[in-house]
């Protein structure tokens, strides 16, 4: 009896430890994690006042140009889901997808500051057609964004595109969920990473801003359901199912998760999954489309809510982008498991604050132009405070 | 009764008594297809009388699509082995466990495509389509025999109306339930019948299928039909088993599909198809009967185009295996941004759209597929049209505003079930 507590005690001293260990560490990523002003507007429409509103934003946090300036630009958008759905007969960018007011006034903007080249990104769900296409398929006029700027392209970075291989990218500091990804070649080939995300809640991992927008970097030929086991697929046979279950792992030319024994649960994986890929693929520029959107999840649905919060967020560093989002979402970006909007899921803010990535803590990001408390919008409140329903698989 | 105007029903052999005529009396059906043995008994001798035509089933020389002799000339094309139009159930049968192809959206059994292949290969005689419940599916309801209807007439064919044993026998017993899916199902055909023009109007296709259909290709050629209506790509289909005669105004790409040399004449076709600005999409293997500029890579991954003349010729880099994804590609390299409509919230809806001769007036046809009532959709048209009308079965005309989203033209659709057809006018 006395051995059993002796080693209970032992064993309860060190799991003491251990936390205060891990609290520790996490206190010293979170402290050393660099912070970068945030540019915060309200705007009332995609209309008139949409480019004179980003213009002043970039100006704020330093301007295009020595972010884009005689360089190749990738731009990732977030075009979730199919192009022909609607929330009700609303167009899907006044919902869901990043509205094309925001990118082409975006790429107008780069492309004024000298931008040499700008490339569209993005991993239509299960699809190898043409970015172009995808758009053209939600009713967008794509002559909005080649008119915008000299040289704008575009590319689908579900498979391998364009590219001749895939490029390895390695997560600093070895990686939550992987050590490395394997993307189309266009995150490589380019000088700078802007990533435009919808101001949303997300049923997985709780908001989908400029972060989780690069969730959609994977290539389904690789990390996707319906991917071969030795190599990768030639097209995308199925969604990213498999990172979010962790049902099987990426072909055997890519690298294997971390740790097979690791939960098989998407609120564990996807944050963990979405912050390795910001680690590894830094992210120049983030952009948040807020000015209209929806409540309580990320794709079309009967569930969510549309509104109107009049938002736009802006800054260099995409941590502290999404902080200032989650807040003026009604949201702590302090806040972890357990508390909203993380109630069944861990915090991707937290997480790739803890890989060096950016800082959440509001107190050590300055936000310039309107401030959190004037222009917050509760998504719960607006939402009829329904919590994000946990996906399975 | 000339024979375009014959509504055909498969008149169940059970069914002795001349009194159950009164079914169709006053009815859009026309036509009795009996078996042979009770070909002149009460039955016919009855019909005759009341002036409905009729027919041996025998004398119809009704076959599977591919044992259609197309050289024959017949007062009407009568197409047997087809499928039942439906959302295609798993295996496992549940009602609710519905099969996915490969992009997930659920497969969708239709014969639309026959109809299309065998108008033209029929040349404008009158197509009837043979098909009947399956046997080990769920008894059809109401919804699932005015599905059946629709997949054939948006596609400019006839149903031979043939009922499930349950009905047969229901009616036969003078059974409510019956007679309401009967009335409902005879107020459907009357519904096509006067909108009969909807069919002699031309189907629209920017994108050209060109095939044998048949042989070595008849899977690939088929299936390419199939799964390009699936993703509501508008086609004309062209045969290479004839000599191409004048192609449709709006054709601005044409897939070659077989891996098969042209024939002269239809290499001068392809090549004056291209040289005067037309997208020629062949196999690898025709690359050098379609020679042009210097390749580059197309937009499309997996091609590369080269100039010919105004127009381009787009050579995969590799085989064609799967009907699916060369549907897709087809759609990507011809682009959607040439599609007449596009639908949002449609679902299993499949379009059907037609011009008439003038092109002055146009009509899309909605086909739904699903038990569901069809909500919120949206569609946005090409065209600039003047005047919008929506028809749906039962109801009166109603005329549509449009509503401008985004700069384009758009129509709001008001809920709707299983069938909706849109007319449009200058």
């Amino acid at each position: 009896m006395g051995s059993c507590t002796t080693r209970r005690s032992l064993l309860a001293g060190a799991a003491r430890s251990v936390l205060a260990g891990s609290a520790l560490w996490r206190e010293a990523r979170a402290t050393e994690a660099p912070a970068a002003p945030v540019a915060l507007a309200g705007c009332a429409s995609y209309g008139a006042e949409l480019l004179p509103t980003l213009t002043r934003m970039f100006d704020q946090i330093g301007g295009l140009g020595r972010i884009v300036k005689g360089k190749t630009v990738a731009v990732k958008v977030n075009l979730t889901g199919g192009p022909e759905s609607r929330m009700g007969y609303l167009p899907i960018g006044l919902t869901t997808w990043t509205h094309p007011g925001v990118i082409a006034a975006t790429i107008h903007l780069m492309g004024r500051a000298g931008a040499r080249r700008i490339r569209l990104l993005e991993s239509p769900w299960k699809s190898a057609e043409p970015l172009q296409e995808h758009m053209i398929g939600a009713g967008w006029d794509i002559s909005l964004f080649t008119s915008a700027a000299p040289v704008v392209e575009f590319e689908n970075t579900n498979f391998l595109g364009y590219g001749k291989s895939y490029v390895r990218f390695p997560v600093p500091r070895g990686g939550h969920l992987f050590p490395a990804y394997d993307l189309n070649h266009a995150y490589a080939d380019c000088d700078a990473l802007v990533s435009i995300g919808k101001l949303k809640e997300h049923l997985t991992a709780g908001i989908t801003l400029s972060m989780k927008n690069c969730f959609g970097i994977t290539p389904c030929t690789i990390y996707g359901d319906g991917a071969p086991q030795e190599e990768p697929g030639l097209v995308p046979l199925g969604g990213r199912f498999p990172i979010h279950t962790g049902s099987r792992q990426p072909p055997k030319s890519s690298l294997s998760e971390i740790n097979p024994d690791s939960p098989r649960e998407g609120g564990y994986r996807v944050p963990r999954c979405v912050a390795d890929l910001v680690a590894a693929r830094p992210i120049h520029l983030a952009i948040i489309d807020g000015v209209e959107s929806q409540t309580t999840v990320e794709t079309v649905s009967r569930n969510a809510t549309y509104v109107k919060p009049h938002l736009l967020v802006a800054g260099t560093n995409a941590v502290c982008v999404d902080a200032v989002g989650a807040a003026v979402m009604g949201f702590d970006p302090m806040a972890d498991r357990g508390s909203l909007p993380f109630e069944r899921c861990d915090s991707t803010l937290r997480l790739a604050e803890e890989l060096g990535v950016g800082t959440r803590d509001l107190t050590r990001i300055e936000v310039i132009g309107g401030r959190i408390s004037d222009l917050v919008f509760d998504y719960r409140k607006a939402g009829g405070s329904r919590p994000a329903t946990q996906r399975k698989g | 009764m000339p024979s375009d105007t014959l509504l055909p029903f498969r008149w169940p052999s059970e069914w002795t008594d001349p009194a159950l005529l009164e079914l169709i009396a006053g009815s859009p059906i026309n036509c009795v297809l009996l078996e042979a043995p009770d070909a002149d008994g009460a039955v016919a001798v009855a019909a005759r009388k009341a002036g409905v035509a009729v027919l041996h089933w025998k004398s119809l020389s009704a076959t599977p699509l591919a044992e259609v002799k197309w050289d024959t000339p017949a007062p009407q094309r009568v197409i047997t082995g087809l499928v039942w139009p439906r959302i295609k159930m798993s295996a496992a049968g549940r009602s609710n466990d519905v099969q996915a192809g490969p992009t997930g959206a659920p497969w969708i059994d239709s014969n639309a495509w026959v109809a299309h292949l065998a108008r033209v290969r029929g040349r404008g005689a009158p197509l009837w389509l043979s098909f009947e419940p399956d046997k080990d599916a769920p008894k059809p309801d109401t919804t699932a025999y005015n599905i059946a209807i629709a997949d054939s007439a948006a596609a400019g064919a006839r149903w031979i109306v043939t009922l499930d044993p349950q009905l047969r026998r229901g009616l036969m017993a003078g059974n409510g339930d019956a007679a309401r899916t009967w009335r409902t199902l005879l107020g459907m055909l009357g519904f096509f019948e006067q909108h009969r023009k909807w069919s002699e109007w031309e189907p629209w296709g920017a994108l050209g299928i060109l095939s044998a259909f048949s042989g070595e290709y008849e899977f690939l050629g088929q299936e390419v039909l199939n799964l390009a209506a699936r993703r509501n790509l508008h086609y004309r289909v062209l045969d290479r088993l004839v000599a191409p005669g004048t192609l449709p105004e709006a054709l601005r790409a044409i897939l070659y599909v077989d891996a098969v040399a042209p024939t002269p004449e239809w290499k001068a076709a392809l090549d004056g198809f291209a040289r005067r600005g037309g997208l020629l999409i062949v196999p690898r293997a025709l690359a050098a009967q379609f020679p042009g500029g210097i390749p580059s890579p197309s937009a499309l991954p997996g091609y590369s185009t080269r100039a010919l003349g105004r127009g381009e010729v787009a050579v995969a880099a590799r085989d064609w295996d799967d009907p699916y994804f060369l549907a897709q590609d087809a759609h990507s390299l011809v682009s959607r941004s040439r599609d007449p409509v596009r639908l949002f919230n449609a679902g299993s809806l499949w379009e059907h759209y037609s011009e008439s001769a003038d092109t002055k007036a146009a009509v899309l046809q909605l086909v739904g597929f699903s038990n569901r009532p069809y909500d919120s959709v949206s569609i946005a048209t090409a065209r600039p049209w003047r005047t919008a009308s929506l028809y749906v079965p039962g109801g009166a005309s109603v005329g549509l505003e449009p509503v401008r989203v985004d700069g384009r033209l758009e129509y709001h659709l008001p809920p709707f079930s299983y069938f909706a057809a849109l007319e449009f006018g200058l």
